[in-house]
């Protein structure tokens, strides 16, 4: 979702940085409030999701895994855009994509982190999911950030690489606490 | 030039989450299943106990609680097919709904000769003397009688927890003295059909070889 823009990178002059750390400070509330929720309500056991599965962990695992494939193609068209593909010239469409992408990729997370802070809850008692608990909150929390940031001008040439890797790390890792587990524990299943 | 922005994803994602939230608490109460429990069923168990126990209490009213100390019954659900496996020891009380399909686990506790038991979204009472367990079952929003007499090893309640790969697993089996029995495997909260048990034989749950235990393993740890 980065409109491409690492040409602006001319001596941005000195000044309150203070509109620049807002979205760090947004993110990481959103990251904080995600995870008391999680950790604060009684979880349901029960929400709403998509159909057709064979159960909730079936359909979570995949609408997580086509956030991942999806968050491949961000990592791709955001190389491209920033020219680090070496000998690709990245179409003008680039943009486009990485956008809609993007943003295709967080809905489709969406009931996913849902069913799993409402349901659920955030749970600590076995490794696999203390750890996906925690990048959970933390990924919505950088993806916030970045967000907020994009719109912003002025910013250092390194911050949406930065906060764009994190979230694509962090997603990975909630994909292999997951979809990955799900898949090795019970077989690829629908 | 009006393209939609960053904030207008971050806002399609809200709106789809509050979606969510709103259809999850209308629908939440229909879905009539042991694991779609809220908290609700377990809170009414204690203010529905005082009603109960009068009838049955009768049978026994000598000064000291005449509750056994230790003892395990094992019956049918009547109108479901369900097994139930109703345990006591020293007061306390702990029980199994199994149908193959749905589960449940309950404890609670055993005095005067009257057992009540919750657990998530279920919810067990009954009266003991004559040599049998006879009450009510709820699971969910279905109500069961039931009457379970007492059993002896190798008949009654087995259970087995783990964690497999990362994954909670927790068996349970209930046998009847005929040789009946229903079992279920619960794996990070989704069931599978168990592999049948033959009491003092480990069962193999994907590779992993479980113990599964009698009620005196684990009555105190439930």
């Amino acid at each position: 979702m980065t409109i491409p823009q690492p040409q602006q990178q001319q001596a941005v002059p000195k000044q309150n940085s203070a509109p620049y750390l807002m979205p760090l400070l947004v993110g990481g509330l959103v990251a904080v409030a995600l995870g008391v929720y999680g950790r604060a309500h009684t979880p349901t056991g029960y929400a709403v999701g998509l159909s057709g599965f064979t159960g909730a962990q079936a359909m979570k695992s995949w609408l997580a895994t086509g956030t991942f494939v999806l968050a491949i193609v961000q990592v791709v068209s955001a190389l491209a855009m920033y020219g680090k593909l070496p000998g690709v010239q990245a179409p003008s469409w680039t943009g486009t994509l990485h956008r809609w992408s993007g943003r295709v990729a967080f809905l489709l997370s969406v009931p996913v982190a849902f069913h799993c802070l409402y349901a659920l809850g955030a749970q600590f008692d076995v490794p696999r999911v203390l750890i996906h608990s925690l990048l959970g909150t933390f990924f919505y929390g950088v993806f916030v950030a970045k967000m907020l940031s994009l719109p912003k001008k002025g910013l250092p040439g390194w911050t949406l690489p930065l906060l764009g890797g994190l979230a694509f790390t962090t997603l990975t890792g909630l994909w292999l606490t997951s979809s990955f587990w799900f898949f090795t524990t019970f077989g690829i299943t629908f | 030039m009006k393209r939609l922005g960053p904030l207008h994803t971050l806002a399609g994602g809200a709106v789809l989450a509050v979606g969510l939230g709103v259809l999850s608490m209308q629908t939440a109460p229909a879905a009539d299943n042991a694991a779609a429990s809220s908290d609700a069923p377990a809170a009414k168990a204690t203010t529905s106990v005082a009603p109960e126990p009068t009838a049955s209490a009768s049978a026994a009213t000598e000064a000291a609680d005449p509750t056994p100390k230790r003892a395990d019954y094992a019956g049918v659900a009547q109108g479901n097919g369900g097994l139930v496996a109703l345990s006591i020891k020293n007061g306390k009380a702990i029980a199994y709904f199994c149908d193959g399909r749905i589960e449940s686990w309950l404890k609670g506790t055993a005095e005067n000769n009257t057992v009540t038991l919750s657990g998530k979204g279920s919810l067990i009472t009954a009266a003991l003397g004559d040599g049998k367990a006879q009450g009510r079952l709820q699971v969910g929003k279905a109500k069961w009688r039931f009457s379970a007499p007492l059993v002896k090893k190798p008949s009654g309640l087995y259970r087995a927890s783990a964690i497999v790969r990362g994954a909670k697993v927790t068996g349970g089996w209930i046998i009847l003295p005929g040789g009946r029995q229903v079992g279920l495997m619960d794996i990070d909260e989704r069931q599978y059909p168990a592999p049948k048990l033959t009491p003092g034989s480990p069962v193999n749950v994907d590779g992993t070889e479980l113990r599964p235990e009698d009620t005196d393993a684990f009555i105190d740890d439930l």
